[in-house]
């Protein structure tokens, strides 16, 4: 129940409705939980549906939107888009006719169509975008812009909506609103005068001059290109056959997104194994490259050891995790480019150097990239710090994006294309947290070469996971350990429904995570190693999951990810561990 | 004994050092890497507030004593992780002592304490004329490895003086690790010369000397600034 933007989100949890009545903006998106991946395991992002309602000037577009709204709260994110937000910008003289009631709102051409094809064509796309704001009370377009971003349906309402040929071609579904004139006009007069505070002559004039002919000449029109044609009033019923539609419709999409995962899993696996015939070190597609790993000298050894040790206790974790970031940090920033820069040393000479680039920012994936976050500051005082916060969903084990809150310079289009970000977290086990995090910035118009992701410990897997869809990632670790070791462990169905609810809230506080693209790891590894470890506490592990398997970072009560296993109906459950890893960094960082 | 190791180098590859000098075996410097040269750039600059400066050389000092403390022995240990598995580590072995020539080397104890818990500091005061005014070194101090800090490395006389006071101590000459800023070449040999066992790690090496010994391009006076 955390929304993605306290600015542009009104949060709502689970089931309740969000707060409609006195809210007057248009624009609206409901969080009801975190939102799942949005992507392929190519990383690739998987499009909005977009749904388009139009109708007359009052005919109850906004109450069947919300309407949908509401019946799809199961839904992560969805999205009210108003037309409104796009008129255009206005001269000094249109305004002045504005506020004498001479200004026509009602013609498409008042509608700025090519700022608002963009827009709805960024968040069908998946990517954030900035709207504008349109003030009814200056009649104009104001200075300010309101950042959206992460929604998995989008509806689109306006009188306009159905009538440029660019936005109809963006919808997946069109809906037309046809309501009685006399009721319109009602409607109109009772509205206008009661929020706008405008009289009734006034109200009736702009209505025959502008607002009729506009309807009858392009909104009327416009209902042509309709798929389903709603009534304005007790339209319970079209309204309900509308949420089918759209339920069955998404349910469709999702199941096709779980083949294609499923496929590409497979895929990979038969890539793995040939690849693994190869040397080591002759990568095919030149991955590795991009991943540098700190030199195993004889202190980073050390430092290791003691954060490996399950014995150290909490004050020397804190300290040589500060002190291995802030190694991994330093690493880091070799990576990214300087500009020369001449300077005058206290002597009076003149000295060739280097100045850093300053648009730089760390996003820490929280809570394990926490520790991160002292050592980049360790680093560089004054750099912006963001956050995401990602956790699994207890259902059905896939990363869920619950908050991010990003640095000013990312949100704005204008300048994120130049933006080099660290993304921080402690580890990378399957790499499923980090390929979401990552998801999320390119969506923001980051370019794929500005991030580096630094860990203190990654997988082989989660390093190919990551590679295989953004391929042009650097990650900065300070080991890789060799596998997720797989384990299976007897499924005990009586703890399960009972362990279920409090136990994935503790695992949200450990900063669990998932992959999407899990199935492929899961295949391989079990392919790979047949051994299953028969640890003990693991066992103990077996009553927090279902018939799902959770990967369990360290430590038993710790879980990685867990997910629903296709297969799984056998009464067993996977795991995967880290190793030999360190156990819960987050955990062991900031509570014991 | 210098095991040469991947992230210094014994010849500053940068272009600040004009005359390519040949240092010494003992001598290290850090790898000229876009950040340290940027890094340098900040604290060489007369136009660099004092908190840029200290949080900056800070920075610089914590790479020279992660490498310093990557000359010292380690000992195979075994550990087991929190998820049962056991790791092959390594633990560190012997202690070490900080100390540091006044009134520069003090800013580099911050640093220090960065990177080691618990490491006691011992003062040795000198001034431009290398006479030693103050020596307060922990008791145990011969048993130890010891880190000696100084940023500037000019004529070196200074930094000899300490090094003679620690060999009076006891302090055995391989176990001296004396990191530096910035060096001169002159420095560097002398030193080195003088004291082969010892190791030197710098972060960078200079052009040379002016008449006044200061050291070019440099930094200005580290201590006031």
């Amino acid at each position: 129940m955390s929304s993605h933007n306290p600015d542009d989100i009104h949060p709502s949890s689970g089931g309740t409705r969000p707060p409609l009545q006195h809210t007057r903006s248009k624009n609206m998106v409901m969080a009801s939980h975190g939102r799942a991946p949005w992507y392929g395991p190519d990383g690739k992002n998987v499009e909005a549906y977009v749904i388009g309602i139009a109708g007359g000037s009052a005919s109850g577009k906004t109450s069947v939107a919300r309407a949908i709204l509401s019946a799809l709260n199961y839904i992560p994110t969805v999205l009210i888009l108003s037309q409104d937000a796009f008129y255009c910008a206005h001269t000094p003289e249109e305004i002045e006719l504005a506020f004498n009631n001479d200004l026509d709102l009602d013609h498409p051409n008042s509608i700025d169509t090519p700022l608002f094809v963009k827009c709805l064509l960024d968040l069908k796309q998946g990517k954030a975008t900035e709207i504008p704001v349109y003030s009814f009370v200056h009649h104009q377009r104001m200075p300010e812009k309101k950042y959206i971003y992460g929604a998995s349906v989008i509806i689109v309402e306006g009188i306009m909506a159905l009538q440029a040929p660019e936005l109809r071609a963006l919808y997946d579904l069109k809906v037309f609103v046809n309501c009685d004139s006399d009721l319109m006009l009602a409607r109109r007069i009772k509205r206008d005068v009661k929020e706008r505070g405008r009289d009734v002559e006034g109200i009736l004039d702009q209505y025959l001059r502008f607002v009729k002919s506009s309807y009858d000449n392009f909104v009327q029109p416009s209902s042509r290109y309709a798929d389903i044609i709603v009534p304005g009033s007790s339209n319970q019923l079209a309204i309900e056959l509308l949420v089918t539609h759209v339920k069955r419709q998404l349910d469709t999409r999702s199941l096709r997104f779980r083949r294609m995962l499923a496929e590409a899993g497979e895929e990979r696996s038969k890539g793995r194994s040939r690849a693994s015939t190869l040397v080591d070190g002759q990568n095919s597609n030149g991955s590795e490259d991009n991943v540098v790993l700190l030199e195993q000298n004889n202190q980073l050894l050390g430092i290791m050891t003691i954060l490996r040790d399950r014995t150290t206790d909490r004050g020397e974790f804190i300290f040589h995790a500060d002190r291995l970031s802030t190694i991994v940090v330093e690493k880091a920033l070799t990576l990214i480019p300087c500009e020369p820069k001449t300077i005058r040393t206290p002597l009076g000479i003149d000295y060739q150097g280097l100045a850093r680039d300053d648009r730089l920012v760390g996003i820490s994936i929280l809570r394990s990239g926490g520790p991160f976050s002292h050592g980049l500051r360790r680093v560089i005082r004054d750099v912006p710090i963001g956050a995401m916060l990602i956790q699994s969903d207890p259902r059905t084990g896939e990363p869920l994006l619950l908050k991010s809150d990003l640095p000013a310079s990312i949100k704005s289009r204008d300048t994120s294309g130049e933006v080099k970000v660290l993304l921080l977290d402690s580890q990378m086990g399957t790499g499923a947290a980090a390929m979401m995090a990552i998801r999320v910035l390119l969506d923001h118009s980051i370019k794929p070469l500005n991030i580096i992701f630094l860990t203190y410990i990654i997988t082989e897997p989660a390093i190919h996971s990551v590679h295989r869809a953004f391929p042009e990632v650097k990650i900065v670790t300070a080991s890789i350990d060799p596998e997720l070791s797989e384990m299976h462990i007897p499924y005990n169905s009586d703890s399960l429904s009972l362990g279920e609810g409090p136990i994935s809230a503790g695992e949200a506080d450990f900063a669990t995570r998932t992959i999407p693209s899990t199935p492929s790891i899961g295949e391989e590894e079990a392919k790979e190693k047949q051994k299953p470890d028969p640890r003990d506490a693991l066992k103990t592990e077996a009553e927090l999951s279902s018939n799902k398997f959770k990967v369990q970072v360290k430590e038993t009560e710790k879980l990685k990810f867990s997910r629903v296993h296709k297969r799984g109906e056998s009464g067993e459950k996977r795991a995967w561990v880290i190793s030999p890893g360190m156990g819960h960094i987050g955990d062991r960082y900031y509570i014991s | 004994m210098s095991s040469p190791n991947p992230t210094t180098t014994c010849l500053p590859a940068s272009g600040s050092n004009v005359h390519k000098v040949e240092l010494p075996e003992n001598a290290l410097v850090l790898a000229p890497t876009r950040q340290l040269q940027s890094l340098l750039t900040i604290i060489r600059d007369e136009k660099t507030q004092r908190g840029d400066f200290v949080f900056t050389s800070d920075r610089i000092i914590r790479l020279l004593v992660e490498e310093g403390l990557n000359h010292l022995p380690v000992i195979s240990k075994k550990v087991t992780t929190p998820t049962g598995k056991v790791y092959d580590g390594v633990a560190f072995q012997g202690r070490i002592c900080g100390v540091s020539i006044m009134r520069a080397g003090e800013a580099m104890e911050a640093g220090l304490r960065d990177c080691c818990r618990s490491v006691r500091i011992g003062k040795d005061e000198e001034t431009y004329q290398p006479k030693l005014f103050y020596a307060k070194l922990p008791d145990d101090i011969a048993n130890r490895y010891v880190l000696l800090l100084d940023p500037m490395l000019a004529t070196g006389g200074s930094c000899i003086k300490a090094i003679e006071v620690l060999l009076e101590h006891g302090v055995e000459e391989e176990k001296i690790l004396f990191l530096n800023l910035i060096a001169s070449p002159e420095g560097i040999q002398k030193v080195c010369t003088r004291f082969p066992k010892l190791r030197i790690i710098t972060a960078w090496v200079d052009e040379g000397l002016d008449s006044n010994s200061y050291i070019v391009p440099g930094l200005g006076d580290f201590g006031d600034r």
